[in-house]
């Protein structure tokens, strides 16, 4: 199992790794913004992206809207500070499978890829 | 001037310190400020756009920043060095972040890239005629306080 951790927050791309440790996903690779995530998503079969919204050169749900263009179906989880619920609605219909709101404690993020990966394992 | 507007900063702090860092902010009052500040100060701030415009600031002695950045981070952290500067800058804009869904403007409020800022005696200034709000905490890590400022657009709220 292999994870892409998207966030130009290096303090938070830490403490989702160590998150993702709980679960037993230590297979991980970083991306600092949305262009960097979108290359290393069509170069590298991930199983999961964990994808932060606002950073710079390309934000999160424009990465993720050019990543589901090109055909690149890894399941993409949002961990943003981004709440309101209109910004739920653009990112799932963006093609994202979950969504996580900052700040959020390890339990749940490690909550969130239980269940993603649960469910992609399942339906293939 | 409604200072109301200040509550949902003040619960974002407490959701972020307590969730990200372990640790539980005591709120000491409430003041209007000129954005000025003295002795030696980590300031990482965020803007607010769209129907509502303005900046949210974290303010810290570098004691403070080094205590939350450690717990932050997982690992002791002892000169103020960039890993700081990440760490602060994130919790400014999760402040932000939770306190703009609050007001859960349609369409969302717009968040900046936060910046920090490092120095002795500066003032944080804004180009408008707001004033800035000042709510000073204290909590297990040390002393902080926020500052925002905050214009509605006409006609919103």
């Amino acid at each position: 199992m292999k994870a892409l951790v998207v966030d130009d927050s290096m303090t938070i791309r830490r403490i989702v790794i160590k998150a993702l440790g709980l679960v037993g996903i230590e297979d991980t690779a970083e991306a600092a913004d949305g262009a960097e995530a979108l290359k290393a998503a069509q170069e590298t079969a991930y199983d999961l992206i964990l994808l932060d919204w606002n950073m710079p050169n390309m934000t999160g749900i424009e990465a993720l809207r050019a990543m589901r263009q090109a055909g690149v179906g890894t399941p993409v989880v949002m961990v943003t500070t981004e709440a309101e619920k209109l910004r739920v609605i653009e990112a799932i219909k963006a093609g994202a499978n979950d969504y996580l709101i900052k700040p959020f404690s390890p339990d749940q993020l490690a909550e969130k890829v239980k269940n993603i990966v649960g469910s992609s394992a399942s339906t293939g | 001037m409604d200072i109301t507007y200040i509550n949902p900063f003040i619960e974002a702090v407490n959701n972020v310190f307590t969730t990200m860092l372990d640790v539980t902010p005591k709120r000491n009052g409430l003041k209007i400020s000129d954005g000025g500040s003295s002795g030696m100060l980590l300031t990482s701030l965020v803007g607010l756009s769209g129907q509502i415009s303005g900046v949210v600031a974290l303010r810290f002695p570098p004691p403070t920043a080094l205590n939350l950045a450690s717990r932050m981070l997982g690992s002791e952290v002892t000169s103020l060095n960039d890993e700081v500067t990440d760490a602060v800058s994130e919790m400014v804009n999760m402040v932000a972040g939770a306190a703009k869904a609050k007001f859960a403007h349609d369409p969302p409020v717009e968040l900046g890239l936060p910046t920090v800022v490092e120095g002795t005696g500066y003032k944080l200034r804004y180009p408008s005629k707001a004033i800035w709000l000042e709510v000073p905490f204290s909590s297990a890590a040390g002393d902080f306080t926020m500052e925002v400022t905050y214009n509605p657009k006409q006609g919103c709220s």
